[in-house]
């Protein structure tokens, strides 16, 4: 599961990523993080489901930060996409393929969000839900 | 026996046309056709078939439209013209203007241009055009600004001077860093290849000694019946690079095979869809025609290297390519085309409908395409200033043992920015600049080894200026350290050797 996690101002100074891993033991990777003078947001990637997960983002909430779950990271608009391919070598996690059709295929769950493929794309065709 | 090119010893087009009238015509995609070859051999599927239907759609920069606006009341001699604000070339008579595929919107940049503007018309879409004058006693009109639709227009004429590339180079990059090109985005360190054309379905390909194609052919353009009009533009068929110049109605055209695009950092373009079949004249033909990804090579270039001479990493098949994953040394490189083969297949299965149905009958070409033609490069003749041009021969250098504060003092003294760090042998090891060294004292550290960066950018003395300022913008540097093949510092340049030693593109 993937969350976006928007601190509140001045909430970037307490671990509460560590805090988190060590009370929890949920296993936290960081894909993106944006901190400067008007927000710090980050998005994550979480080794949870179910309980563990409502615990989890419970947990950051008592803490001030506003989670936010990630259902979708990106979306290819299909009626743009001209199934040329030029995205798919970029991808660093290989989330997106081709079928044997030569039709471009999207896997959200591999996405880590980098957005290679959003300026690879000569047509436009694909949109960002996060950051 | 060498028969003459453009033999028709198997069948001749008068025969293939009457047999489309009757609807008797054999016709396959390209991809029917190496799958028949398979299954009865070569000379047998010869006899049997009489069109190949090919297919391509892919970026071709070199693509534009001729538009005549008409007329206004009082009229107008255009000066400079724009559509949706790109700029649309006026070298001609009073109102007709072309419209060219890599132009672009003065207000928004790379990511609107002449190729979107042609896919809007096609679109049905409404064009702002606005053109000045000087005014003239029979064309009064200074200023016009208006909308317009592919409608209003008298000529919509597309007209390409390079198209359909027989086949293309495939690029990776070996530096490390991302760069954005017209093949794409290519990841550091040969982190993924790309690569243009369709290979077994590419029209020329298919036809490769050029014994069909030729001036006249008609053929499947942007989704409407077009004309091959001579030779493209860097034809080089001796090498397997034949292009072709081709024309067609726009007002025919369809948006989904004639698309305006943008790749990152480098420009927009148009995607264009071009078919054309090949009739099975004889044998040699129909060995191209059967011709498979496995059979067609292209060379693996690295775009790293920015000069007009990439090197080759790899000859590389489209099956190898198309595959997705290309062997370097032990790495299994992810690599994925540029051009859609799922519309290059519609494409060759839409031409092959249009002749099934009879709405479409084959042309012998006026004359055929040159088979051999040289491809020159630009010689800049003028002199251009190189990094030894510009270069500060005297530079101070600095051991990494050397006291920072020592030589804190000398860089003052000299009023030097920037100091290699050499070895005993002279050698580049790294490179501290006077901001390093500010730092340096504030946190009191004490040797150049501590501090010094040890990845450094560096220039070579034959290297052109251009390329120079390119590479200090991409890593924000403000000099470079000049090294000889066994990267011993001769030289040094700075953002200050290129802005006050060169004006224009003059030497001071």
């Amino acid at each position: 599961m993937k969350l976006k996690l928007i601190y509140p101002h001045h909430g970037a100074q307490e671990p509460v990523l560590a805090e988190a891993v060590l009370k929890l033991g949920i296993l936290i990777n960081i894909l993106e993080a944006t901190v400067n003078a008007k927000k710090g947001e980050l998005v994550v990637s979480v080794d949870a489901e179910g309980k563990k997960l409502e615990e989890l983002i419970r947990f950051f909430q008592d803490r001030g930060i506003t989670v936010e779950k990630i259902t979708r990271i990106l979306e290819i608009d299909e009626n743009k996409c001209i199934n040329c391919c030029a995205c798919v070598s970029p991808c660093p996690v290989e989330a997106i393929t081709i079928r044997p059709d030569w039709t471009i295929e999207f896997d959200d769950k591999k996405c880590i969000g980098c957005k290679i493929c959003i300026t690879a794309c000569p047509v436009r065709a694909i949109k960002s839900f996060i950051l | 026996m060498s028969q003459e090119r453009g033999a028709e010893t198997l069948r001749r087009y008068e025969e293939i046309n009457e047999k489309i009238k009757k609807g008797e015509a054999i016709v396959l995609t390209a991809e029917e056709f190496i799958e028949l070859v398979e299954k009865s051999g070569l000379e047998k599927a010869a006899k049997e078939v009489d069109v190949v239907t090919t297919g391509t759609f892919g970026a071709m920069c070199s693509s534009g439209a001729f538009l005549n606006f008409g007329h206004s009341e009082p009229p107008i001699k255009m000066w400079h013209c724009w559509l949706n604000d790109v700029p649309a070339y006026r070298g001609l008579a009073a109102v007709d203007a072309y419209i060219g595929a890599t132009a672009m919107s003065e207000t928004k940049g790379l990511e609107y241009g002449g190729g979107h503007v042609i896919e809007d018309f096609v679109s049905g879409k409404e064009i702002q055009l606005r053109a000045d004058a000087y005014g003239t006693d029979c064309y009064p009109r200074k200023y016009i600004e208006t909308t317009i639709t592919l409608d209003d227009l008298n000529q919509a004429i597309l007209l390409n001077p390079r198209n359909a590339y027989e086949h293309y180079n495939a690029a990776t990059n070996s530096t490390p860093e991302t760069i954005y090109t017209y093949m794409g985005t290519l990841l550091p360190s040969y982190g993924n290849i790309t690569y243009s054309g369709s290979g077994q379905l590419s029209p020329i390909y298919k036809d490769k000694d050029l014994e069909t194609i030729g001036i006249g052919t008609r053929i499947f353009l942007g989704g409407g019946v077009g004309y091959i009009i001579g030779e493209g533009t860097q034809h080089s068929p001796q090498n397997q690079f034949s292009t072709l110049m081709v024309q067609g109605d726009l007002k025919q055209m369809k948006p989904q095979y004639l698309r305006g695009a943008s790749f990152y950092k480098y420009g927009t373009t148009l995607y264009v869809g071009v078919g054309i079949p090949i009739p099975i004249i004889n044998e040699k033909v129909a060995a191209s025609a059967a011709l498979r990804d496995e059979d067609i090579y292209t060379n693996l270039l690295d775009y790293g290297v920015p000069s007009r001479n990439r090197p080759t990493i790899k000859k590389v098949s489209y099956a190898e390519l198309k595959s997705g994953k290309v062997k370097l040394g032990d790495k299994d490189v992810p690599s994925s085309s540029l051009s859609s083969y799922k519309v290059a297949r519609e494409i060759a299965e839409t031409l092959k409908k249009w002749i099934r149905e009879r709405s479409f009958f084959l042309s012998r070409p006026a004359e055929l395409l040159p088979n051999y033609r040289e491809f020159k490069p630009l010689e800049a003749r003028k002199a251009e200033p190189r990094v030894r041009d510009i270069m500060t021969r005297e530079v101070v250098t600095a051991k990494p043992t050397d006291d920072i504060k020592t030589i804190a003092t000398l860089l003052v003294k000299r009023g030097i920015d920037h100091l290699p760090i050499v070895d005993e042998g002279k050698k580049l090891i790294g490179i501290v600049t006077s901001w390093d060294l500010a730092n340096a004292l504030a946190l009191e550290k004490k040797k150049l080894s501590e501090i010094m960066t040890r990845k450094v950018i560096t220039a070579r003395e034959d290297e052109a200026i251009d390329i120079i300022a390119q590479r200090v913008s991409r890593h924000n540097i403000s000099g470079l350290p000049v090294v000889d093949s066994e990267n011993r510092v001769i030289g040094i340049v700075t953002t200050d050797d290129i802005s006050k030693k060169l004006v224009g593109r003059r030497l001071v």
